[in-house]
């Protein structure tokens, strides 16, 4: 493997893009703005020019920038270009220039679960007494914050449960939904301490390559042994799943092979599933595919695998396009990312579903906040089978 | 003289500062469209409406600035490479993507030129109607694009090409002027000019609005793959299928090289160990469809087939079709660069052209894969490289040339549906005449005058009143 002279990519990589455009009707900058600058093809062809001589100036950072990491260009990619890999290592190169130290800081706090749950909690009671300023409140478009945290206990030592930061403070009802349905199917739940509490996901999104390295060294090591990892947010199973192209390491393969979407570790294992309760009502329910299920870990068919006893399963008709939540992306390009949820909303609108499954808590939390009535999939099994936790 | 910053600060005006693009690594995004041309333009702008498309043409005419349309930037032979002594100005049309009225009952669409192709099919699909035109980047390319090419595609064996499904185009004239060419009436009175803007490549103006014929889906359809022990074999079966009376929806052939990348894009169970495979699409009533696919099955098995597979169900045939179309795009898998011809030639000589286009890449030690529409006999010898070896780019062009020779001297022509663009510009002299060279340059002239409308395409050096067609800016590669 030959790296840039400029950014630290494969150049073998790099080269491997014919600019057919194939990809540009896929990607949902581009959708939304019809601009080279916001495509995949486009991005490539602005790496190769910075690594030809061009200056890495403000519009090269712009252009990578504005990318949502989503990776539907590589599904489309007849080549399989591996784009994710390009952005991420291109934005290592500028990582410097383009991350500012407020959003180090916010990148740094999800490293902290008791800072994190602090922040929350402060968070909730400004929230219910209106203390958040409107500007704040529309960039960051945070679901209503929970005062209490549910209770959240191991089960046994089958598996083991990625809790994860955000969605540890914000949706922890999940993880409890989780634990209970692998626990009627007969699955024990182990936790992870405080050193699994981070993937990494958005540092390694950010360029922050270093940082993003040393979280997942801090995970692999709270999660040892050699019971499955199941993850239960669509991102961070991804960033796990990738631990062995980070770190380039046998020990991050080895790891990164135990790591199951939740979904995908179930579906596996369907006949297990609890049965629905004789009183439960089928909903229409449409399946939301976060990117990083369906590009990175192509998972997207468990979803509904798992979902298909509880309820009618209604499929959205844009192949699986973003929502424009893209970890911090929909805080970091809020007008880009509002123009991508109205189109995904538009969309949901027509399934006329009653609910939709989103298995990414980001997801759920960016199509929530534009009034979509959203469930993870754990959740509506779990109510459905009556084993839902208190919320 | 206009200055290029009373330029901008004119299209500013007439668009909004927003949409026109100045910045240098922006306008190098800019400089290429999927074939390997590369040219240079001035400025970049992003018109929203008839309006906003006519006030930019108006500046650039004023300014004596050429400028080029440009859709999804998915065509092949340079059509929306900016050339010229003065960096063109271009204006795309990628913002202005509305479907704006569809007319079910009478099966026409007016859709804005930056529509993609597959979108206007899928918002159509509730009425069981489609857009024909399939080019294989259909997914990407734009009606616009469709027009400016009059593109083909597999299905445009049984359909017709684009020519066929455009009634009518508003079009803003190189001079700002807006006209309607065509019209919806079964046959609109006057010379058909609207004819004569499809196809015309971007060198007579921009449409705006373009009237398009929806055409119903079939009933019925079957896809058959057979596969060949040998691509003479496999052609002299694609011969025959038509010989026998039928014309399919499609007909394609790939050849290993080519079934090789797809399959290991799409894994849809493509034969690895042909030597050439046929994917053939029947459609119609189902009554008549058992009939002619059992007749095109018996025909194949006499030719060679060693096994013809009929999809069995739409996500099987969706498979299929998305090897096909993905292609070209997949041949990266070999090297990263290619460079595709689009030949045309009669179906009877498909044998011996491809024997000699596949002597011609070994000649000259190159990879060559063939995925085409064998049906309408238009070849797509792609020849896969990598431009970062020494001397291979000497090597391509040389086959290039020489696989057009062997086209022309069987009877073919330059373009199936590709375009001439600015890439197969110099080979024009091989199919036409002083004298039908000469015509082209007066019907292009006649919209033209100026010569400002994507100059230096098309017509060859000298062809056409303009001087800055003499010579290829650097950087330029044919």
């Amino acid at each position: 493997m030959t790296r840039g002279r400029v950014l630290p990519l494969d150049l073998d990589e790099l080269a491997a893009c014919v600019s057919c455009g194939l990809c540009l009707a896929h990607c949902p900058t581009y959708r939304a703005t019809g601009e080279e600058t916001r495509s995949p093809r486009g991005r490539i062809a602005a790496m190769r020019a910075v690594e030809a001589g061009a200056e890495a100036g403000p519009s090269f950072l712009d252009i990578l920038g504005t990318c949502v990491v989503c990776r539907a260009c590589e599904t489309a990619c007849p080549s399989s270009v591996p784009f994710g890999h390009l952005m991420e290592a291109s934005r290592q190169a500028v990582a410097d220039r383009a991350v500012p130290w407020w959003q180090r800081l916010a990148y740094r706090t999800l490293e902290h679960p008791r800072l994190l749950a602090a922040l929350t909690a402060a968070g909730a009671v400004a929230q219910r007494a209106h203390l958040v300023p409107g500007s704040l409140r529309r960039r960051l478009s945070l679901p209503e914050l929970p005062l209490r945290r549910a209770r959240l206990a191991a089960t046994g030592g089958d598996v083991w449960l990625l809790t994860g930061c955000v969605m540890d403070a914000w949706q922890r009802p999940v993880h409890a939904d989780t634990v209970a349905v692998l626990a009627a199917m007969g699955v024990g739940v182990a936790l992870p301490g405080p050193g699994a509490a981070c993937c990494g996901a958005l540092h390694s999104h950010a360029g922050l390559h270093g940082r993003a390295a040393t979280l997942a060294r801090r995970v692999m090591a709270a999660l040892p042994g050699p019971a499955p990892v199941l993850v239960d947010s669509a991102g961070c199973g991804a960033a796990l799943k990738e631990y062995g192209h980070l770190l380039g390491t046998a020990e991050g393969a080895a790891f990164s092979a135990r790591v199951f979407d939740i979904q995908e570790w179930i579906a596996a294992r369907a006949d297990l599933l609890p049965a629905p309760m004789p009183s439960h009502r089928r909903l229409r329910i449409a399946v939301q595919d976060p990117c990083h299920l369906r590009h990175v870990q192509k998972a997207e068919s468990h979803v509904r695998t798992v979902l298909r006893p509880y309820g009618e399963l209604v499929e959205l008709t844009d192949e699986g396009r973003c929502c424009g939540a893209g970890g911090a992306f929909s805080a970091l390009q809020p007008e880009l990312a509002r123009t991508i949820r109205s189109e995904k909303t538009a969309v949901i609108d027509a399934a006329g579903a009653d609910v939709v499954a989103s298995p990414n808590p980001g997801c759920a939390m960016w199509l929530a906040a534009a009034g979509v009535e959203v469930r993870h999939p754990m959740e509506i099994v779990a109510a459905a089978a009556g084993l839902a936790a208190p919320r | 003289m206009t200055t290029d910053g009373d330029l901008v600060a004119q299209l500013r005006a007439a668009l909004s500062p927003e949409r026109v693009r100045t910045d240098p690594m922006e306008l190098g995004l800019y400089a290429r469209d999927a074939s390997m041309l590369v040219g240079r333009a001035s400025v970049v702008c992003f018109p929203e409406s008839t309006e906003e498309v006519a006030a930019a043409v108006a500046a650039c005419a004023r300014a004596g600035r050429p400028f080029v349309a440009r859709g999804s930037g998915t065509g092949l032979a340079g059509g929306a490479t900016p050339v010229g002594d003065e960096p063109p100005v271009v204006i795309v049309t990628t913002k202005m993507n509305r479907i704006l009225d569809v007319d079910a009952d009478s099966r026409v669409a007016w859709v804005q030129p930056g529509v993609l192709n597959l979108d206007l099919s899928r918002a159509v699909a509730h009425f069981g109607l489609h857009f024909a035109p399939d080019p294989s980047s259909q997914q990407s390319c734009s009606v616009g694009g469709n027009v400016a090419n009059n593109s083909g595609g597999p299905h445009c064996l049984l359909y017709g090409v684009t020519n066929a499904h455009i009634l009518a185009v508003e079009v803003v004239l190189p001079d700002g002027q807006v006209v309607v060419l065509g019209g919806l009436d079964p046959e609109p009175d006057g010379l058909d000019l609207r004819g004569a803007f499809v196809g015309s490549e971007g060198t007579m103006g921009i449409a705006t609005r373009i009237a398009v014929r929806l055409t119903p889906l079939p009933p019925t359809v079957a896809t058959l793959l057979a596969d060949f022990p040998t691509m003479a074999d496999a052609a002299r079966a694609v011969t025959a299928v038509i010989a026998a009376g039928v014309v399919p929806a499609a007909l394609e052939m790939m050849d290993a090289t080519i079934v090789e990348v797809v399959e290991a894009f799409v894994h849809a169970g493509f034969p690895t160990d042909a030597a050439a495979v046929l994917l053939v699409e029947v459609d119609g009533l189902s009554g008549g469809l058992a009939v002619v696919t059992d007749v095109v099955t018996s025909v194949l098995a006499r030719h060679g087939a060693r096994a013809v597979r009929v999809a069995a169900d739409a996500a099987e045939r969706a498979a299929w079709w998305k090897g096909r179309k993905s292609a070209f795009g997949a041949v990266a898998r070999i090297a990263p660069n290619y460079y595709l011809h689009d030949c045309v030639v009669p179906r009877t000589h498909l044998v011996e052209v491809l024997e000699q286009v596949s002597r011609i890449c070994a000649e000259q030690d190159l990879t060559l894969g063939n995925v085409f529409h064998a049906g309408d006999g238009n070849l797509h010898p792609l020849i896969v490289f990598d431009a970062r070896v020494p001397g291979v780019l000497e090597r391509v062009h040389a086959a290039g040339a020489a696989i057009v020779e062997a086209c022309v001297a069987a009877g073919g022509s330059l373009s199936g549906e590709h375009g001439i663009g600015l890439e197969k510009r110099d080979a024009m002299p091989l199919v036409f005449g002083p004298a039908d060279l000469r015509a082209q340059a007066h019907l292009r002239d006649a919209f033209d005058p100026a010569g400002l409308c994507n100059p230096a395409k098309v017509l060859p050096r000298g062809g056409t009143r303009c001087a800055d067609v003499a010579d290829l800016p650097e950087g330029v590669w044919i």
